[in-house]
């Protein structure tokens, strides 16, 4: 089980450093039923379309892709992690053809038409104007429920 | 990604999320989330595999039937990493010195010969796939060796795409030298092993030799940008080694 006192010295120091944000009062949203969920994925994996800008190394913005999109290259600033995985299969980290058959066999309603990435290195602090702007975008499309995805 | 939970809660939202930090799920407190005693990079566990990518998706949707939170489960399965890394590094003890550094030249030539013997595997793997993650640089692949090399020479050459200065093309550029080798790989061979591939492309191939060419370059480089990204490992993996690069001290985490 790897807890943070088990990982190697610098990526354990980094990642028992950073700053953990306290909010006055949880959030809760009851959730509406499974037939009616309408499901975004917003993923924190600098992910964008081909030929969009790439992301900052800190940016505080988001790209929106769409549901059918298949053509992504990733940006993410730092190189820690491993790629291999949505390189040789995007459901890896954006399960976007999972929740579709999930939609199809009745678990979850429907799939939105579009989702969204942020660069997970940036302080989410910073990350409020951006959100607030994804969530005008979700309300619009009848969202209901997202699924968070890191990578 | 807890905050962004937050957030979307907050406005009416339900959410859930999936994370590999238990100790930051439990310090920031997210509405629900599903912990993964996974590597990093594969939040829905395994390539290929739809039913575990469904196990996953179905274990964090069932948050959903709590009444009240936060929430955090473990997901029972655990994809074991080794000695505590969530990802591949490079050995603290592989490096290069300037003086080390050889002929440039003939290095590019010996990369784009192994670039050209792995183009059919490339190709087959794209065609396989329906997509490739190589272009984020948006250079061709034979630029690519080319321009990592324009730095090794202690050059800084102009970025031939706009909107992006030089040395963030420069990372762009390693990435997709990376993805190139990696994606042709895992479907020649049929393989998923991210150390494996790490070692290979790292340590035994020569687009590896040539960025750490780079690596040891930079280290002694006036330019304070490239120097940094170096010592902070994001260029080279070595975020998940036992001690810092030699002769720096990481002072860039």
């Amino acid at each position: 089980m790897v807890r943070i006192v088990d990982m190697p010295t610098i990526g354990r120091g980094f990642i028992s450093d950073l700053e953990m944000i306290e909010f006055e009062s949880p959030a809760w949203t009851a959730p509406v039923p499974a037939s009616e969920r309408r499901v975004a994925i917003v993923s924190t994996a600098a992910v964008s379309r081909r030929g969009e800008k790439p992301f900052s190394w800190l940016a505080r913005d988001y790209r929106a892709i769409n549901k059918n999109d298949r053509d992504l290259v990733m940006t993410h600033v730092a190189a820690e992690y491993d790629r291999t995985a949505w390189q040789q299969d995007l459901n890896a980290i954006m399960p976007l053809d999972r929740l579709e058959e999930l939609a199809q066999s009745g678990e979850i309603d429907s799939v939105a038409e579009t989702h969204y990435a942020f660069m997970g290195a940036a302080n989410p602090r910073d990350m409020e104007k951006s959100a607030k702007e994804v969530i005008g975008r979700m309300q619009e499309e009848g969202v209901n429920t997202v699924f968070l995805a890191p990578v | 990604m807890c905050v962004l939970a937050y957030y979307f809660e907050a406005a009416g939202f339900s959410t859930v999320l999936v994370g590999f930090v238990r100790e930051h799920i439990e310090a920031l407190e997210p509405p629900r989330a599903l912990w993964l005693d996974f590597p990093m990079g594969r939040p829905f566990g395994k390539p290929n595999d739809p039913a575990y990518q469904a196990k996953v998706i179905r274990a964090a949707l069932k948050l959903f039937n709590a009444s009240s939170g936060p929430v955090v489960v473990d997901f029972p399965d655990i994809i074991p990493v080794k000695d505590g890394r969530m990802g591949y590094a490079i050995p603290p003890e592989y490096v290069f010195t300037t003086e080390e550094i050889g002929d440039i030249d003939v290095l590019v030539e010996e990369v784009q010969s192994e670039i050209q013997a792995l183009l059919p595997a490339y190709e087959s793997a794209r065609t396989f796939r329906g997509r490739t993650t190589v272009g984020a640089s948006e250079l061709a692949i034979n630029e690519l060796a080319p321009y990592i090399a324009e730095f090794v020479k202690g050059n800084k050459p102009k970025s031939p795409r706009k909107g992006v200065t030089a040395i963030p093309l420069l990372k762009l550029v390693v990435e997709d030298l990376n993805a190139y080798y990696t994606e042709a790989r895992t479907h020649r061979d049929n393989i998923d092993d991210f150390e494996l591939l790490g070692t290979w492309f790292w340590e035994e191939s020569k687009a590896g030799k040539l960025i750490m060419w780079l690596e040891a370059v930079s280290l002694e480089s006036d330019d304070k940008v490239l120097r940094q990204i170096v010592d902070m490992s994001l260029i080279t993996p070595r975020f998940w080694s036992n001690g810092p690069l030699p002769g720096t001290s990481a002072s860039g985490w």
